[in-house]
C-alpha cells in the first residue's frame, strides 16, 4: 500500500498533483494497522448511537400514534 | 479480493470492456438527466410552486421519472460496474466483445421503445401512452411498445449476466482450486437473485400484459399481475442496492485509506440477499383483499430477516472505514471521523449515502410491519422511504462511485474535485429536505401518486410544523436535487472530454484484513445456494398464487378479488396434486 504522508499538508488541502485525483487517501496513511491491531470500538459507538435513535423513535411513535388516539388498530 | 496493482490502468488493460462500460454509463447518465428533470417538474407541480404541465400529464412524467431513474439509470450503471468488477477481479477480458455489445444493444433498444411509449403520452395525437407508473401492473394498461421494450430490456440483463458467468466459467477452468474473487462472487450471487426474481415479471409481461395490450386476450387477473410484479418488485430493490454494496465493500474502504474488515462476512451478506430477497414481495400487498392474512404474515416475517444482512453490512462497512481513519491517524471513540478524507467526493458521497441508508432502514422497518404499514400505506411516506434508499443510498453511491470509476474507463482525470464535492453535498442536503418532508407529510395522510394532493373540505394537520412548510421543503429539495444532477453531468462530461493522463485515478484496491481463506468453501457453492433460494420461493409463493388464481377467476379472470383465506390456495394445490397423483396412479396401475 502506498504510504506517502509527506505529500499532504496538515490542512488536507491539495498541495501536490497526486492529491488532485480521486482515491488518494492511501497517501495520508501514517501507520499500518493489521487485523490483530485493529479494534473497531468507534463502530460500536456509532452502532449504539443508531440503536438509541431507533429505540427513541419507536417510543415516540408509540406515544404519538397509539396512546394519543386510543386502540384504533384493535377496535 | 484480487487486486489490480498500479501501473496499467483499466482502460489500457481492457479497452473493449472499458468501451462497454462507457456505453452503459452514457445511457445511465442520459436517463438520469431526463428522469431528474421530470422529478423537478413533479416536485414543483405537486407543491403548487410552478405548474408548466396539465395535471393529467403528471402521470406521464411520474412514469418517466420512475422508469428512467429506478430501472434504466440504476441497471445500466449496474451493468457498467459489474462488467468492470468481473474483468478487474478475474483479471481477464470478457469471452466475446460481440456478445457484450449484444446485451448493451438489446437493453438500449428496449429502453428507447419503453421511453418512446411513455413520452407518447405527452402527444395526444400519437395514440400512444404508458401512464402506468413504475409499478406497471393491471388494471392500468400501456401501449404494447412499452411492455415489449421492457421485455427486451430484461432479456438484455439476462444476457449480461450470462456474459459474466461465461467469464467466470473460463476463469474457473484456469483456476480450479481458487476461491471466487470477492467482486465476482458479488456479481454472480446478485445475478442469480435477478434470474430468480425476474421470472415473475417476465411471466406477467409476456403471458398477460403484452397479449392484453395487443387485444389478444380480453382481460387479465389484476391481482395476479400485481403479485407477479411485486415478486420482482422487491428483489429489484436489492438489484439496485447490490452494486452500491459492491462499491461500499470493495472501494469505500480503499477511499477511506483502509482495508475491508472481513471478506467472509461480505460473502455471507450477499448469500443472505440471494436467499431472502425474493420471498418477501407480498409485503407490498398488505392492503390487497385477495391475499390471505396468513401469507402476509409470512411475508412480513421473511422481510424482517432481511434486516440481518443490512445490519451486518452496517457493521462491516463502518468498521472498514474506521480502519482507514485510524490508519490516517484518527483517535478516540468518535474523533476518528475527522481523519477521513472528506474532501474526496467519491468518499464523501458514498459515506453520506450510507448515512442516509441508515435512516431509510428505519422507515423500511415501518413499511415492513404489517399493522404499522396501514398508517402510511399509499401516503407520501412511501416515496420518502425510497428516495432515501434508491434515491440516495443507491443513486448517490453511483454518482460518487463515478468520480472514481469514470477516470478508469476514460483514462482522463476527474474535471473538478471541488465541484464533485459540492454536488454530493447538495444531493445530501436536497434529499434531507425532500425525504424529511415526504415522511412527515405521509404521517399527516397526504397521498402519493397524485398531482392534486388535496381533498375538498378537508385539511391535513401536522403535529409539528405546517403543510405549507412541508411543501416548501419538497420544492426546495427537488430543486437542489436537480441542480446536483446538472453539476454531476457537467463534471462527468468535461471529465470524459479531458486529456488522457498517466495516472487518472488511484485504482489500487488493498486486500481485506480478513481474507476468504478463513471462511468455509461451501460459501462458494453457488449451485447449492441457488437451489435453496428456489425452494424458499416455492414455499413462499405456491399457496398465495394458487389462492389468487382461484379467487380472482382463474389466470385470465377479470373479476374483482375477494377476501381470501389460507385454505383457498391450499384447496387448489391439494386438488391439483390429488388429480395429478390419480392420473399417475391410473397410468401405473
Amino acid at each position: 500500500m502506498p504510504a506517502n504522508a509527506d505529500s499532504q499538508g496538515d490542512s488536507g488541502q491539495a498541495d501536490s498533483p497526486v492529491d488532485s485525483i480521486v482515491g488518494t487517501a492511501d497517501d495520508g496513511i501514517v501507520r499500518e494497522l493489521g487485523h490483530d491491531d485493529f479494534d473497531p470500538v468507534g463502530t460500536l459507538v456509532l452502532v449504539l448511537i443508531y440503536m438509541a435513535i431507533l429505540i427513541g423513535m419507536w417510543v415516540f411513535m408509540y406515544f404519538v400514534e397509539f396512546l394519543g388516539r386510543g386502540l384504533t388498530v384493535v377496535g | 479480493m484480487a487486486t489490480a496493482s498500479g501501473g496499467s490502468e483499466f482502460v489500457d488493460k481492457f479497452p473493449d470492456e472499458a468501451a462497454i462500460i462507457k456505453a452503459s454509463f452514457l445511457i445511465a447518465f442520459v436517463s438520469l438527466g431526463i428522469g431528474a428533470f421530470f422529478g423537478l417538474i413533479q416536485a414543483l407541480h405537486r407543491t403548487n410552486v410552478l405548474r408548466v404541465i396539465d395535471s393529467a400529464d403528471y402521470y406521464t412524467l411520474l412514469t418517466g421519472h420512475g422508469v428512467l431513474l429506478a430501472i434504466v439509470f440504476t441497471i445500466f450503471f449496474l451493468c457498467g460496474v459489474f462488467h468492470w468488477a468481473v474483468a478487474r477481479s478475474l483479471d481477464r477480458p470478457a469471452e466475446s466483445a460481440l456478445f457484450s455489445w449484444a446485451w448493451v444493444g438489446l437493453m438500449t433498444t428496449g429502453t428507447v421503445l419503453a421511453t418512446v411509449a411513455i413520452l407518447g403520452g405527452l402527444v395526444p395525437n400519437l395514440g400512444m401512452s404508458a401512464d402506468v407508473l413504475f409499478t406497471f401492473y393491471a388494471p392500468l394498461q400501456a401501449h404494447p411498445i412499452f411492455y415489449i421494450g421492457l421485455a427486451m430490456f430484461i432479456v438484455g440483463t439476462w444476457l449480461s449476466g450470462a456474459d459474466w458467468f461465461l467469464s467466470y466459467r473460463a476463469w474457473r477452468q484456469d483456476h480450479p482450486d481458487e476461491r471466487i474473487p470477492l467482486q465476482t462472487f458479488m456479481v454472480l450471487t446478485t445475478m442469480i437473485m435477478w434470474y430468480i426474481s425476474t421470472l415473475g415479471v417476465a411471466v406477467s409481461v409476456v403471458f398477460f400484459l403484452i397479449p392484453w395490450s395487443l387485444g389478444l386476450i380480453e382481460s387479465v387477473n389484476p391481482l395476479l399481475t400485481r403479485t407477479l410484479f411485486w415478486y420482482f418488485g422487491h428483489p429489484i430493490v436489492y438489484f439496485w442496492l447490490m452494486p452500491a454494496y459492491l462499491l461500499w465493500y470493495t472501494v469505500l474502504p480503499k477511499l477511506a485509506g483502509g482495508r475491508l474488515f472481513s471478506d467472509p462476512l461480505a460473502r455471507v451478506v450477499f448469500l443472505l440477499f440471494l436467499l431472502l430477497s425474493t420471498p418477501v414481495g407480498i409485503h407490498h400487498q398488505y392492503l390487497d383483499p385477495g391475499i390471505a392474512e396468513g401469507f402476509k404474515f409470512i411475508a412480513m416475517t421473511n422481510t424482517m430477516f432481511l434486516l440481518l444482512p443490512s445490519l451486518l453490512t452496517a457493521f462491516t462497512v463502518v468498521a472498514s472505514v474506521e480502519h482507514g481513519a485510524r490508519q490516517r491517524g484518527g483517535e478516540g471513540y468518535l474523533r476518528w471521523l475527522g481523519a477521513l478524507p472528506w474532501r474526496d467526493p467519491a468518499f464523501t458521497g458514498m459515506a453520506l449515502a450510507g448515512a442516509m441508508f441508515a435512516a431509510g432502514g428505519f422507515s423500511g422497518m415501518i413499511n415492513a410491519g404489517m399493522n404499522i404499514n396501514y398508517l402510511i400505506h399509499n401516503t407520501l411516506w412511501v416515496p420518502g422511504h425510497f428516495h432515501l434508499t434508491v434515491g440516495t443510498a443507491v443513486a448517490l453511491t453511483m454518482m460518487a462511485g463515478s468520480y472514481w470509476l469514470v477516470p478508469q474507463v476514460t483514462g482522463t482525470k476527474l474535471y473538478s474535485r471541488p465541484i464533485g464535492l459540492l454536488q454530493v453535498i447538495m444531493w445530501f442536503v436536497g434529499m434531507v429536505f425532500m425525504s424529511n418532508a415526504m415522511h412527515r407529510a405521509g404521517l399527516a395522510g397526504i397521498p402519493r401518486r397524485t398531482a392534486e394532493p388535496q381533498y375538498q373540505n378537508f385539511e391535513f394537520l401536522t403535529p409539528i410544523g405546517s403543510i405549507f412548510e412541508l411543501r416548501v421543503q419538497i420544492a426546495l429539495g427537488g430543486t437542489l436535487l436537480f441542480l446536483s444532477v446538472v453539476l454531476f453531468l457537467f463534471n462527468i462530461l468535461l471529465t470524459s472530454l479531458g486529456e488522457e493522463s498517466d495516472r487518472p485515478v488511484d485504482s489500487y484496491l488493498p486486500e481485506p484484513l480478513s481474507g476468504p481463506e478463513g471462511s468455509p468453501r461451501i460459501l462458494d457453492n453457488l449451485a447449492m445456494w441457488t437451489g435453496i433460494a428456489a425452494v424458499l420461493v416455492v414455499l413462499a409463493y405456491t399457496l398465495p398464487l394458487a389462492g389468487i388464481i382461484q379467487n380472482g377467476g382463474g389466470l385470465f379472470g377479470g373479476g374483482l378479488p375477494v377476501p381470501a383465506t389460507v385454505s383457498a390456495g391450499f384447496d387448489l394445490v391439494m386438488t391439483t396434486v390429488t388429480s395429478a397423483f390419480n392420473t399417475l396412479w391410473g397410468v401405473v396401475a
